[in-house]
């Protein structure tokens, strides 16, 4: 075949315009699924965190996402709110929690160092010992989110604030 | 010449689609559904799942029974599968945090697609449950399988408030007698 130079160079432009398209269109793709697979990631871990009941829905990307407080989240809350009572640096975000805008609510455990002072303080006012215990604000996190009271005596601390009832009236 | 080429052009991309929707429509046809499901809890991010069942409500409808976050967590969920021209596509999918100690027995009510779904956790020694509602319905829901053991009831008629669930044992002895209530305007 003996095509004349103008049709050549169109078939070439045409080409180069047809994988153009071909790139932007994957590589906008590609960004798209990775921003949502970030989002996904979040809103599962907050509802594991925060123990929410969730519905997912989709027929289409992006997956919808509702998150809904269950029977215990509001005890999380009720944990948080006692200490965020007597420890008002420790930050209790009611009107992020009434919009259940949870990713706003987690960011009050973002500041690691204020959540270590809060427990200092705690162990402090208690005149409970924490030598040897290696307690930190994964102390704190782990006693609001899972009432873990091993491998620390945080329970002794919460009981003697007041925080929670002594062991006798349960 | 031209006309020829015209031809070939046409016949070409004639055959590409045939031969293209066969194969797609080969690939549905043996698409594995556990494998879609495993896909779309990697997609969703919910992750350590367990599935306990899956019930197929038509041709192309599937209901899988799960839950996720184990061991830490017990997050007790239903996800719908409609299947479309590009195979098996996740729906909705709806999970609630039940906590499985200390309880014989847990249970949500929620609505997927068109259908009430009664769900949740029981000891793995229940062998059978009988549901008695407060106007003498009786129901015996399925029992699915995995790391736990989980109940689930898709209601074909009115959804109840409350009723009776008797737990039998493999023997048919009764282990436990336990009323539930629902909350039938969940999530709000």
């Amino acid at each position: 075949m003996n095509l004349s130079l103008k049709y050549r160079v169109l078939m070439i432009v045409v080409f180069a315009i047809f994988i153009g398209v071909f790139l932007y269109y994957y590589g906008t793709k590609a960004r798209q699924e990775q921003a949502v697979a970030e989002e996904l990631r979040e809103y599962s871990y907050i509802a594991r965190e925060y123990a929410l009941d969730a519905i997912y829905k989709s027929t289409e990307f992006p997956v919808e996402v509702e998150l809904y407080p269950s029977a215990h989240t509001e005890a999380i809350l009720e944990r948080w709110k006692a200490i965020s009572d007597r420890y008002p640096e420790l930050d209790y975000p009611e009107a992020a929690i009434e919009a259940r805008d949870w990713i706003e609510v987690h960011k009050s455990f973002e500041d690691t160092d204020l959540l270590n002072g809060v427990i200092r303080k705690m162990y402090k006012d208690a005149t409970v010992t924490s030598e040897g215990l290696g307690v930190s604000y994964i102390t704190l996190l782990d006693y609001i989110f899972y009432q873990k009271y091993e491998a620390s005596n945080i329970e002794d601390v919460v009981i003697d604030l007041g925080i929670e009832p002594s062991r006798e009236e349960e | 010449m031209k006309k020829r080429i015209t031809v070939i052009i046409v016949t070409v991309i004639a055959l590409l689609t045939i031969v293209s929707y066969l194969i797609s429509e080969r690939l549905n046809a043996y698409q594995d559904i556990e494998e879609v499901i495993e896909q779309e809890f990697r997609t969703l991010r919910q992750y350590v799942e367990d599935v306990y069942a899956i019930e197929f409500l038509d041709d192309d409808r599937a209901l899988v029974f799960y839950s996720w976050d184990f061991p830490a967590f017990y997050n007790f969920g239903v996800m719908e599968l409609e299947k479309t021209w590009r195979g098996w596509q996740f729906v909705e999918a709806i999970s609630n945090r039940m906590e499985r100690k200390r309880a014989w027995l847990k249970g949500t009510y929620a609505e997927i697609g068109d259908h009430a779904i009664l769900r949740g956790p029981t000891w793995a020694s229940v062998d059978k449950i009988e549901i008695i509602t407060a106007d003498g319905r009786e129901y015996i829901p399925e029992l699915g399988r995995a790391e736990w053991q989980m109940w689930y009831l898709i209601l074909e008629d009115e959804p109840f408030e409350e009723a009776t669930f008797i737990l039998y044992d493999s023997d048919g002895e009764v282990l436990k007698e336990e009323v539930l209530e629902f909350d039938l305007n969940w999530p709000e």
